[in-house]
């Protein structure tokens, strides 16, 4: 060993300039220590520990010889521990590089070093804590600088410069562990200043003065260890284990028992029992004897610390016998005003009675607060029958460390009689004894973790309805799977009062009859159904309690449908709750009720436009305060949809008109989605060509062209089924506030606004895009131009393709006798102003704006409805570039 | 300057009363920073509106610095207290309102009590170590700047015919925590052999100012050593006892 120390001589430190010039040095030895590999630093980290293990018994000795305080077996004890647990706790933790990695998410996790790191070192664990701290900070490529105590500075330079030597010889940099010789408060501050991170293991002056300097600190403060032995405990385990800790090094270790409270039925066996294992009961004369000696103005007399137990009772001034492990006090109080109540640092114990569990964990409490918060409490009982007791004790301690029926100084470091606390010399306390960490500080502290975080796309999905039916006639033969299939036996029809006085239904009640299916109708569905309709129908669905429903109609029929479906399921829901907006539907923070476990849903739609069928989506309105009340949720859906041109032929015109164009801008919307897909951007694409080519003829000849009605119907269930999807964009929250305030059918409004709406979304820089992973970048330019391209309408450029999209909507609008304005519509200028900017705001805040693929602004969608209202175009504000320039 | 009535005599000064003035004579050799020092505390302190003597001049006489306030007629709070013994909890109420009164004022450019006490910590006849815990102790202590005697006993506290009481002696007064100027009441009260009347006082403070008494005693070790400076041989023992303590692990 001789032969291999030839290294360059230690400069000591021993004065604030020394310190300064160390902490230089010890800086540039880290940043090399920076670029170790996880091999090199594992190495280091072995042969540290092996030499720190080694030196265990010469170190002992040493801290009991400088201090005068402890025993040397119980210090040899410490060291090893600190060496060999800490060292088989860390050996496989990786703390270099990459510590994690997820491929599938494209995360990454990697682990660099903190730095320079100040450790204080107090005088009770002078060695094995040094050990400790130099260990973990060499596990993570830290340097370290020690501020031992004066005290003890002797010996935790010894332990540093053992680990020193081992780590270099083994490659760490030269100089990668360093000590102050002759500490000093000025020293010690100027250390925490300068250092990256405090590790300060110390009285709450300490603690505070770390947490004062600027710096992050790991710091822990001060305990008062009460330990409970409840009735059911075993007393000889309970007491052993007592008496084993705080003899330990002499009643050094923080978290060591104070208190020993003891249940009023077990007091005397428990008495008995520590006088049969050693211990000396003190009688009311020397009990005031020891209080006067061992606290001094509520500080612990620095002579008694560490000593045994026939020792302090010397200084007190009585005698015991020789052999004395621990002098024990009965008294009553646990205020601060009683001496025994404080920490002791000592084998001095105070044993208090308790009349019941409460009293005793309400004594407990009372001994933490004053003087032991966020340290460390411990309870004896039947581990296996008093559960609940652990669970109250548990829940009222202020501790971060909770012992069961363990010694509290060999349970609090960890890993001696558990074996999933982490082993440490510095334990946490967390914010009750102001600390940052609650927990046993350990290598994962002393690095800096940074996380990369790669792109990913969202996951999307694609549902609708288990089964959708269609074709001319269909209805009759769906409805037979009803009995044959299902084996329904009632069936609750909902519908609005034009179609059931029309006799549109009796075609389904006369085959429900014919199935023998009992059926019943609820026929008060009104256009923008009410919550008030709305329960109408659940309490008659409640009485009459359908295995099955069907909602047949337009949209305001399907979404009464499902309301009712909803409130008959589960009459306890909250609207408001259900309605709360999202930005993710698979994240919203409403957990919708299951559906279906009553009735099966059955949509029929009479029109071609909604789309309600198959979408997840409902609207109601509160009649009493007039919101309405959007609700999406996949359960929501349909279980079936039965679209069938039987019931489509008598649709008037103008409801072919709107329902149709509302139908474009589904189709339209979802295409331009952020959340678009290919299986949504197909039936989108395959809608708009259908409904291109015959919404003319349906709006011309609907009583009679049969081919241009069924186009019409499937062409706005598949445009539902790609909203249903991909949802939709601010064409509809514009519709749906412009129709809520003035009255506009939906399909015209939506009408009224989307042509300002796809120019206003095509801008190449706009203000702000849609948030969405995979939106990239701002493309409904390009996306609108694949449209026009679907449905061949020429143009070269992607701006000469929307000009051309944007005119065949109009002109499409136009064929089928849709107005271009809203003043068109008979809306009052006055009103209109009126209202414009809570208009506004209501249209920014309604949930289709997620989906729309820019970000608007409410400045803009307030441009957007004047346009509407006057007839103008959205212009952009001026750019810095030209806003053509790709086009040129 | 009339100097035949002498009121008191001090080991290093002499009071006299010559009319409504009273002078306080230095001997000779005494600091003369300290001097001025104590006068310019006087000074400031008079600025905070709190019942004091005022300064009327300091000059020298024969080469001997004297300072010159008004004379405040009356007893002292403590000749109160040992002449009528059966008065005593009245005069113990009216000394803590009075010392909880002065902590309510402010004086920003009076020296800093943590400084003060950090110095005395340097001159203190201590070894290092317990140098270095009551250094780190003195460290993690609160900053207040509350206006602090450093001397605040009932001698120092002159009633006068209207019962009006005036404090005097203002040459250790500091901006700083209160509580380390009532730990060295405390303790000043202990060094006089009183440990009941000591510790009423110390109960009646804590609870009047709803100061926790830890808090209080947190300062004792510092104040006891930075009381062990003044160099009283048989005071020595005692207030070492108070310092030679070991905050928690």
């Amino acid at each position: 060993m001789k032969a291999t120390s030839a290294k360059t001589e230690r400069t000591p430190i021993e004065s604030v300039e020394a310190l300064e010039a160390a902490i230089a040095r010890v800086r540039k030895a880290q940043e090399i220590f920076a670029t170790y590999t996880q091999e090199q630093v594992d190495k280091i980290f072995l042969a540290a520990a092996t030499a720190a293990n080694q030196a265990r018994l010469p170190l002992a000795k040493m801290a009991v010889e400088e201090t005068g305080m402890g025993v040397v077996e119980d210090k040899v004890i410490k060291n090893n521990y600190a060496a060999e647990h800490i060292y088989n706790a860390y050996k496989n933790t990786k703390t270099c590089g990459v510590i994690e990695e997820d491929k599938a998410y494209g995360t990454k996790k990697i682990a660099e070093p903190i730095g320079v790191v100040a450790a204080v070192i107090p005088t009770t664990n002078p060695t094995s804590t040094a050990i400790f701290k130099c260990l973990i900070c060499l596990k993570t490529r830290n340097a370290i600088i020690i501020s031992p105590h004066p005290r003890a500075k002797k010996c935790t330079a010894e332990a540093a410069k053992i680990i020193l030597e081992a780590a270099v010889k083994a490659g760490a940099p030269e100089g990668i562990i360093e000590w102050i010789d002759t500490p000093t408060l000025d020293m010690t501050t100027l250390l925490m200043k300068e250092a990256d991170i405090i590790l300060a293991t110390g009285g709450p002056g300490m603690v505070k003065s770390a947490y004062s300097s600027g710096k992050p600190a790991l710091g822990v403060g001060a305990g008062n260890t009460p330990a409970i032995i409840d009735s059911t405990a075993d007393i000889k385990l309970a007491v052993s284990s007592i008496i084993h800790s705080k003899t330990f090094d002499n009643g050094m270790i923080c978290a060591s028992e104070q208190s020993v409270i003891v249940l009023n039925d077990i007091y005397d066996e428990v008495r008995k029992e520590f006088a049969y294992r050693g211990c000396y009961f003190l009688n009311d004369e020397e009990k005031d004897k020891v209080r006067s000696t061992i606290i001094i103005n509520g500080s612990v007399n620095a002579k008694i610390v560490g000593q045994p137990a026939p020792k302090i009772a010397e200084i007190c001034g009585i005698t015991v016998p020789e052999g004395t492990k621990i002098l024990i006090g009965e008294v009553e109080s646990v205020d601060i005003s009683e001496e025994f109540a404080h920490e002791k640092l000592s084998p001095v114990l105070a044993m208090y009675h308790a009349e019941s569990f409460d009293d005793a964990i309400g004594k407990a409490e009372h001994l933490i607060a004053d003087g032991g918060f966020g340290h460390t409490s411990s309870v004896y009982l039947d581990a296996v029958t008093e559960r609940e007791k652990i669970d109250k004790f548990a829940s009222k301690m202020k501790t971060c460390r909770i012992p069961v029926n363990t010694p509290a100084s060999h349970g609090g470091i960890g890993d001696l009689y558990n074996f999933k606390l982490s082993p440490s010399l510095t334990l946490g306390c967390g914010s009750w004894g102001g600390n940052s960490v609650s927990e046993n500080v350990g290598v994962k502290h002393l690095i800096n973790i940074k996380t990369v975080a790669e792109r990913r796309e969202n996951m999307l999905w694609f549902r609708a309805p288990e089964k959708v039916y269609t074709k001319k006639g269909c209805l009759p033969v769906a409805l037979d799977e009803l009995k044959y299939v299902m084996g329904k036996k009632r069936c609750f029809i909902v519908t609005d009062s034009f179609l059931y006085h029309s006799g549109v239904t009796k075609s389904i009640t006369d085959k429900l009859d014919e199935l023998g299916i009992a059926h019943t109708t609820f026929f008060d569905v009104e256009p923008d159904p009410t919550l008030a309709s709305a329960k109408a129908g659940a309490k008659a669905m409640t009485s009459f309690q359908p295995d099955c429903i069907i909602a047949i109609g337009g949209g305001s029929a399907m979404d009464a449908g499902k309301i009712m479906w909803v409130l008959y399921e589960h009459p306890e829901v909250d609207f408001m709750d259900m309605a709360m907006r999202f930005i993710d539907i698979r994240k919203r923070v409403y957990t919708f009720p299951k559906m279906g476990e009553k009735a099966y849903f059955i949509a029929v739609p009479t029109s071609a436009g909604t789309g309600s069928e198959v979408t997840p989506f409902a609207v109601i309105t509160d009649e009493t305060t007039g919101i309405k009340y959007p609700l999406a949720d996949y359960q929501l859906l349909p279980n079936m949809a039965i679209v069938d041109i039987d019931y489509h032929m008598t649709a008037p015109k103008g409801l072919t008109a709107a329902s149709g164009i509302d139908a474009v801008t589904h189709a339209l919307e979802a295409y331009a989605s952020v959340m678009a897909t290919d299986y949504t951007d197909s039936l989108a694409i395959g809608a708009l060509k259908t409904i291109f080519e015959y919404l003319p003829r349906a709006y011309d000849n609907g009583q009679t062209d049969e081919e241009a009605r069924e186009k019409m119907a499937n062409a706005a269930t598949m445009a539902g089924m790609a909203f249903a999807n991909a949802f939709l964009g601010i064409s509809h929250s514009l519709a749906h506030k412009l129709g809520a305030y003035h009255h506009i059918a939906h399909g015209v409004a939506n009408a009224l606004v989307i042509e300002d709406v796809m120019r206003y979304n095509a801008s190449e820089a706009p203000q702000k895009m849609g948030t969405f992973s995979q939106y990239d970048h701002p493309n409904a330019l390009h996306r609108y131009a694949e449209i026009a391209d679907a449905l061949n309408l020429g143009g070269k450029t992607d701006e000469e393709k929307l000009e051309n999209l944007i005119s065949a909507v109009h002109e499409l609008k136009h064929r089928v006798g849709i107005k271009d304005t809203i003043a068109e519509y008979g809306v009052d200028e006055k009103k209109f102003l009126e209202t414009l900017d809570e208009m506004t705001e209501c249209a920014f805040d309604d949930q289709c704006t997620g989906a729309n693929p820019r970000y608007p602004l409410i400045s803009e969608l307030k441009q957007i409805y004047l346009d509407a209202y006057y007839g103008g175009t959205f212009t952009e504000k001026a750019m810095p570039t030209c806003i053509n320039a790709r086009a040129d | 300057m009339n100097l035949d009535n002498v009121v008191s005599v001090r080991k290093t000064k002499t009071i006299y009363r010559d009319g409504d003035r009273c002078i306080k004579m230095f001997e000779p050799g005494y600091s003369k920073a300290d001097i001025l020092n104590e006068a310019l505390n006087q000074a400031r302190v008079e600025e905070t509106g709190f019942d004091i003597p005022k300064i009327i001049e300091v000059t020298t006489q024969d080469g001997q610095w004297a300072i010159v306030s008004e004379f405040i007629e009356g007893e002292t709070l403590q000749d109160l207290m040992d002449s009528r013994p059966e008065k005593m909890d009245e005069y113990l109420e009216l000394f803590v309102d009075l010392q909880i009164k002065m902590h309510s004022l402010k004086s920003p450019s009076l020296n800093k009590l943590k400084d003060k006490m950090n110095r005395k910590m340097g001159e203190a006849n201590i070894d290092a170590t317990t140098r270095y815990e009551l250094r780190m102790r003195l460290e993690s202590m609160p900053n207040h700047d509350k206006l602090c005697h450093g001397d605040f006993r009932p001698s120092n506290i002159i009633i006068d015919k209207d019962g009006v009481p005036h404090v005097i002696d203002w040459s250790h007064a500091t901006q700083g925590n209160a509580s380390a100027d009532v730990a060295r009441t405390y303790l000043l009260f202990c060094l006089k052999g009183n440990m009941p009347l000591a510790k009423k006082y110390l109960n009646l403070f804590c609870k009047k100012s709803n100061t926790a008494r830890q808090y209080v005693e947190k300062w004792m070790p510092i104040v006891a050593a930075s009381q062990s400076v003044k160099g009283n041989e048989a005071e020595r023992e005692f207030l070492l006892s108070w310092v030679n303590v070991v905050e928690y692990e």
